[in-house]
């Protein structure tokens, strides 16, 4: 065999490889020859040969896989945007609130442009937002430098068609507010390089940011639709008495969500350094009021839960009320003795005083603390402000912030407050985030059920005898307390008549059982003047009751509730109000 | 002659397949690769593709969001269709609508239709609400079409 051996001619590698080949033929040859076994060599080099071919099946897989299916093509030829990347955040229905999109960055490398004049004309007159100084600093350096960001698809394709050599792009992130001004205190707005400073951006900062990774969306809390009615009736009521300020709240007094929220003046989150720091305040969250009358409310609750009074409770209100050094009147009193729900509706400080006074201090403060009205709204925006609280809870104190004065809290603790006394008696955590659907919000007790239908019935009745009357919506059974506190004037030392802070805290539906759905609707317009439509008047009952009217009109089908034939509540209401005017002060 | 024994031109049928299955297999890979590095091209490409799609898409939803503004639809259905809030006097539930369409016909509304001033020429529409307070346009999105 080994004289017949083909290759032995040829030179170099198949040489010595024939020659191994026939070397191990020869082996077996010597191995037979001497009567070993053979087949247990060849069995050998068989699985040695299988173990290989596996070895290289498994190898052609591997690579196959990894060629075709993998991620590993992903990103060629696209640079990923880099930067600032956060998640978008979308309304409770899905609707985008604010989203990053791919914008670009402009660069310039000096060492490669043959024409500085052409390339500053044309960008210049391109880019009518690049600095001519910072443009002339690229170009006369010595390396490739940034010159402008935030530029839009259409700004980098006509910028590339003029063709410039030496000017190029790089995909960056860029945060867009695409709805404007709607709902930009709620949303607040993010800086250049992806850190919330405001609104929901500021407080799930670190949510948005790790949501963006898997492209995921932050819902908030807030109805769209129930946004824009808000905002269009708080802007007719600026329109109409021109206030400083205007606050619009809508909250699920059973979840704690905020359906709406709106503060006037508004900015535009897109361009936030163009507006004033007064523009972009969250005047819902960050700023805090004397609420007045509005706080009868909790005054009167208060009276109810702790026993001191009944609705039927009689207060003799036909004389000013001495108390410590001050003297509470009422304003166009009714000089009558009034009962519980009379003194509500016709907002009387001299009944809420002593009905204060006969809860006392311990009590009263007690339940302001349960109510929380002396610390910051319990919500996720950074910005909700701490109130500003009597130091002492003395009988004084106490007759003050029976009707709203010595006490200032934000109008989302105001609203936080009322959800408590409305919605069974918990106080529940106010959110700027969508609950799951049928979400039950736990919370501290601090009010019976009992109470809680009480002043159900007595601000239903505040609305269809009272003054909160401009209110009413024929089926929707609204309830509401109107509010208008004076301001204290730093000029004069001393709480102004003609600077006032007026509200209307509504409630609908009053009717149905304890876990009804019910919406709390606040309107609180800041310094309004009176009207010749509104006689000159500019209290919470002419300014911000119709307003409140007219939004829960507008939102109650987008909540889903239905029109009824109005169930006047079992209150007896004896004569109606004309007006709010009594409870100005 | 089992197949342990068997040649082929002096060399061992087993050592020829062993042999054969190598080359098979290396060549399979090498072809794998081959073909696998077009379709990776092909699926870059059209992964390029999809991102860039992607990107306008959004940029289109962002758009449609500026454009759905609930104040700008509002002002527009004001302005162009004039249409209102339901007074509660309109509202009527199914069963009453029986009731109601023996009652006769309700008044005809005198909305005047976008396509009708245009048509007219008459170009702004009387009693159109100024906008809200400091709308702007994202400049952003601007070109969000392009």
């Amino acid at each position: 065999m080994s004289l017949n051996q083909p290759a032995l001619g040829r030179p170099g590698l198949p040489r010595w490889l024939i020659e191994r080949i026939w070397g191990l033929e020869h082996a077996f040859e010597r191995a037979r020859a001497s009567g070993r076994v053979e087949d247990d060599t060849r069995l050998r080099i068989f699985f040695v040969l299988v173990l290989f071919s596996l070895f290289f099946i498994t190898l052609a897989i591997g690579a196959t896989r990894a060629a075709v299916f993998t991620d590993a093509a992903r990103n060629i030829g696209m640079v990923a945007p880099v930067g600032a990347s956060r998640a978008d955040l979308v309304d409770r229905n899905g609707r985008m609130l604010a989203a990053n999109l791919v914008h670009y960055g402009l660069y310039i490398d000096p060492r490669e442009i043959w024409d500085q004049v052409e390339t500053r004309r044309g960008l210049l007159q391109l880019l009518p937002d690049l600095d001519p100084a910072r443009l002339e600093r690229a170009l006369r350096g010595h390396r490739r430098v940034f010159v402008l960001g935030a530029l839009n698809p259409g700004d980098r394709n006509r910028v590339h068609a003029l063709g410039l050599p030496g000017v190029s792009f790089e995909p960056e992130q860029h945060r867009v507010y695409p709805l404007g001004t709607t709902a930009a205190h709620i949303i607040g707005f993010s800086d250049s390089g992806g850190e919330g400073l405001a609104g929901a951006e500021a407080a799930f900062n670190e949510e948005i940011r790790s949501a963006s990774v898997n492209g995921g969306t932050i819902p908030l809390s807030i109805d769209l639709r129930v946004q824009g009615a808000l905002e269009d009736e708080i802007y007719k009521a600026v329109a109409e008495f021109t206030p400083r300020g205007a606050v619009g709240i809508v909250t699920d007094v059973q979840t704690g969500e905020i359906l709406g929220m709106s503060s006037w003046p508004v900015f535009d989150p897109n361009k936030p350094g163009k507006s004033s720091e007064y523009s972009r305040t969250n005047r819902a969250a960050a700023s805090v009021f004397e609420m007045g009358s509005t706080f009868k409310g909790f005054t009167v609750a208060i009276g109810l839960d702790s026993g001191v009074a009944a609705p039927d409770s009689k207060f003799d209100a036909r004389f000013p009320y001495k108390l410590g050094y001050r003297t509470i009147h009422d304003y166009h009193a009714a000089r009558k003795i009034l009962s519980l729900v009379e003194v509500f509706q016709h907002s009387s400080n001299i009944g809420t005083a002593k009905l204060a006074e006969s809860v006392g201090p311990e009590r009263m403060s007690h339940y302001f603390n349960g109510l929380g009205l002396t610390s910051p709204a319990k919500v996720e925006l950074l910005e909700s402000a701490r109130p500003l609280t009597p130091k002492v809870w003395n009988d004084d104190a106490v007759a003050s912030t029976s009707f709203g004065h010595g006490i200032n809290v934000s109008p989302l603790a105001l609203s936080r407050a009322y959800g408590a006394v409305l919605n069974g008696g918990r106080l529940i955590p106010m959110t700027i985030r969508k609950l799951p659907e049928g979400a039950k919000v736990g919370g501290p007790r601090v009010m019976s059920e009992k109470t809680s239908f009480q002043m159900l019935s007595i601000m239903r009745a505040n609305v269809t005898g009272g003054s909160g009357k401009s209110a009413n919506v024929p089926g929707l059974s609204v309830g509401g307390k109107t509010g208008t506190g004076e301001k204290y004037d730093p000029a004069i030392r001393a709480y102004s008549h003609a600077k006032q802070v007026s509200s209307f805290a509504a409630i609908f539906p009053t009717t149905g059982g304890i876990d009804t759905k019910r919406y709390f609707v606040l309107v609180l317009l800041d310094e309004p003047h009176g009207t010749a439509k509104s006689a000159g008047y500019a209290t919470g009952g002419w300014v911000a009751a119709p307003a409140a009217g007219r939004i829960i009109e507008r939102i109650a089908p987008f909540l889903g509730v239905q029109r009824r034939n109005d169930q006047v509540q079992a209150i007896p209401v004896e004569e109606p109000v004309l007006a709010d005017a009594a409870e100005a002060q | 002659m089992n197949v342990f024994t068997r040649k082929i031109r002096g060399f061992r049928l087993l050592d020829l397949v062993g042999v054969s299955l190598l080359v098979f297999i290396i060549l399979g890979v090498y072809l794998a690769k081959t073909l696998a590095g077009r379709e990776r091209a092909e699926i870059a490409s059209v992964e390029r593709l999809i991102k860039t799609e992607k990107a306008r898409i959004r940029l289109l939803q962002a758009e449609v969001a500026h454009l759905e503004q609930p104040g700008r639809i509002e002002r527009l259905s004001v302005a162009y269709l004039k249409m209102e809030s339901v007074p509660a006097s309109r509202e009527a539930t199914a069963a009453q609508l029986a009731d109601l369409a023996r009652a006769g016909p309700a008044p005809k509304a005198d909305a005047v239709s976008a396509v009708a001033t245009m048509v007219d020429g008459t170009g702004a529409v009387p009693g159109v609400p100024p906008p809200p307070p400091a709308e702007a346009r994202p400049a952003q999105m601007a070109e969000a079409t392009q």
